[in-house]
């Protein structure tokens, strides 16, 4: 019988971290439009969120709550082209034909895309911090809501990879979806102002879950970051499940779909 | 010499077994009384009732080139994704160097490298980097990997173009590619499934230099095509599928006998049934 000294799995997980980073440093326009955006959205609308709050460091927090939640969510289409260009390329089979496994090759997407998800959101914490004197009293709280958003956000964006047929699908789920989640989350505007209807479905998106934790981990309140972090991760968990039945078999396919 | 050129199945990879040497423990039997790289017995696959595969029986032995030859949707395609664990079959087993790839199937997987119908390539990065990906997924790391994907550009007349992106090159280069991401980790199974398809005869020729070579170096090669010339080119044995099996299966010369050309026997073999000639189960 045929065996190999087969290579470590980590290794071949290495290789295919290494080339996913190498795809995105060959189109790095989504990503530093991605970087770019929430700076300038940030600078330009921090007075509006200031005079609403009538100054002081909860009106900062506010506006980058806003910033963060609503392009974080608009970035979800970096975790969804990750995917959806593997598909539309068809190497999604030449992956699967390797000996890697598929939670490697799952692995292998989706750690890159935590990374600049992450980063995203560092950047603008980093950003407001450096420019506009944010005060984060607690970072581990704060620090615990990026790494579970960002893990929502990654499984979000998978999901949309699989079910999308096109890039221009993709383009108008992600700026769609997004903008919906953020505001109807009462991450742009205060639910407070918003009208009661809104506040009603509110909880139905992770924006306003996301949204509630980043204010409550600002405020050092753990317990109102713990039921945010749970309520995203569970998102999370559906999410990622899905996409990855999705992907396992032929449903990586663009023609199965 | 071949194996100073690195065309041989790499000995990291057959770890317990090479070309010509031991055999033992490998199931199934060649026409030359070897054991089979690749042995395919009963397959069955149905898409819906419509069945792709219907009994598939094939065996594959150690530098042996088979032309796998039929119409559109007779099933070669299927067969060709479900060796590459793409698609499970409903019944019938496949053994791959000895292991069955239904249960083994990340271990098969390394035993083959698969060149797909459709172009599948990165197209934002260089022909050098799509190597350096399939290259590194196949095992290969360090100068290893450098001196294979020198090899690969070399056999595939592909040198000038490694430093480009896929997106630039032409359509004959890119198959050309795509082949080459199939052998650069030299595994001792090649599936190849139209590798010339819309190639000029500069992509076609390097090609079937190429597949020569590693077969002569003790490379199993499965060989789908519709261009029949190509088969009596590559000396390859024939396995003519119907109707989601094969029909008939010899050397050119069993199946010709001299009296007939190879295209004859293909058309009188392969007349089209109903539910053939179709694209929509390839």
């Amino acid at each position: 019988m045929l065996s190999r000294n087969p290579s470590s799995a980590g290794s071949g997980l290495a290789v295919l971290i290494r080339h996913n980073l190498l795809l995105m440093r060959r189109e790095p326009g989504p990503l530093l439009s991605r970087l770019i955006l929430p700076v300038a959205f940030l600078t330009l609308l921090r007075p509006l969120y200031l005079a609403a709050w009538r100054g002081g460091a909860t009106g900062s927090q506010q506006a980058v709550t806003a910033t963060l939640v609503t392009f974080s969510l608009l970035a979800l289409s970096i975790s969804g082209s990750a995917i959806l260009t593997e598909r539309l390329g068809r190497t999604w089979d030449r992956l699967r034909a390797t000996s890697l496994s598929p939670p490697s090759i799952l692995a292998g997407k989706a750690i890159p895309a935590y990374a600049v998800l992450l980063g995203q959101q560092a950047f603008i914490i980093g950003f407001a911090i450096a420019c506009f004197a944010l005060r984060v009293p607690h970072p581990a709280l704060l620090l615990a809501v990026l790494l579970t958003w960002s893990c929502t956000l990654l499984c979000l964006g998978a999901l949309l990879g699989v079910l999308v047929r096109s890039v221009g699908a993709l383009s108008a789920s992600c700026d769609i979806g997004g903008m919906l989640l953020s505001s109807m989350g009462g991450a742009l505007v205060p639910l407070a102002v918003l009208p009661h209807w809104v506040r009603v479905v509110a909880p139905a998106s992770p924006g306003y879950w996301v949204a509630r934790a980043l204010r409550s981990a600002f405020a050092g309140d753990a317990h109102g970051v713990l039921l945010g972090c749970l309520v995203l991760a569970s998102v999370a968990v559906t999410c990622g499940t899905i996409a990855s039945m999705r992907l396992r078999g032929s449903g990586g396919r663009l023609a199965a779909l | 010499m071949l194996i100073a050129e690195g065309l041989v199945p790499r000995p990291e990879i057959l770890a317990t077994w090479r070309p010509g040497l031991g055999r033992a423990g490998l199931s199934g039997a060649c026409p030359d009384g070897g054991d089979p790289m690749l042995a395919a017995s009963g397959l069955v696959k149905r898409y819906g009732t419509r069945p792709a595969l219907d009994g598939f029986d094939l065996t594959v032995a150690p530098g042996e080139i088979a032309g796998l030859i039929g119409p559109n949707g007779a099933g070669k395609t299927t067969f060709v994704e479900i060796v590459s664990g793409l698609v499970r079959p409903d019944a019938g087993t496949v053994l791959v160097g000895g292991l069955d790839a239904l249960r083994s199937g990340r271990a098969v997987r390394r035993l083959t490298g698969v060149a797909p119908q459709e172009l599948a390539l990165y197209q934002t990065v260089t022909v050098q980097e799509n190597l350096r990906l399939f290259g590194g997924l196949a095992g290969l790391h360090g100068r290893t990997l450098d001196a294979a994907i020198s090899r690969v550009l070399d056999e595939l007349a592909l040198g000038p173009v490694a430093g480009k992106r896929t997106a630039e090159l032409s359509g004959g280069q890119r198959r050309r590619v795509q082949a080459a991401t199939a052998m650069v980790g030299s595994p001792p199974l090649l599936l190849l499934d139209e590798p010339t398809a819309g190639a000029d005869p500069q992509t076609r020729s390097a090609l079937l230099a190429a597949v020569r070579a590693r077969a002569a170096a003790g490379t199993a090669v499965l060989y789908t095509t519709h261009y029949l010339p190509e088969l009596t080119e590559l000396n390859a044995t024939l396995a003519l599928v119907r109707a989601g099996r094969v029909i008939t299966r010899g050397t050119q010369q069993e199946l010709t006998g001299h009296r007939r050309s190879l295209d004859d026997l293909y058309r009188s073999l392969t007349v089209p049934a109903p539910e053939e000639d179709s694209d929509a189960v390839a």
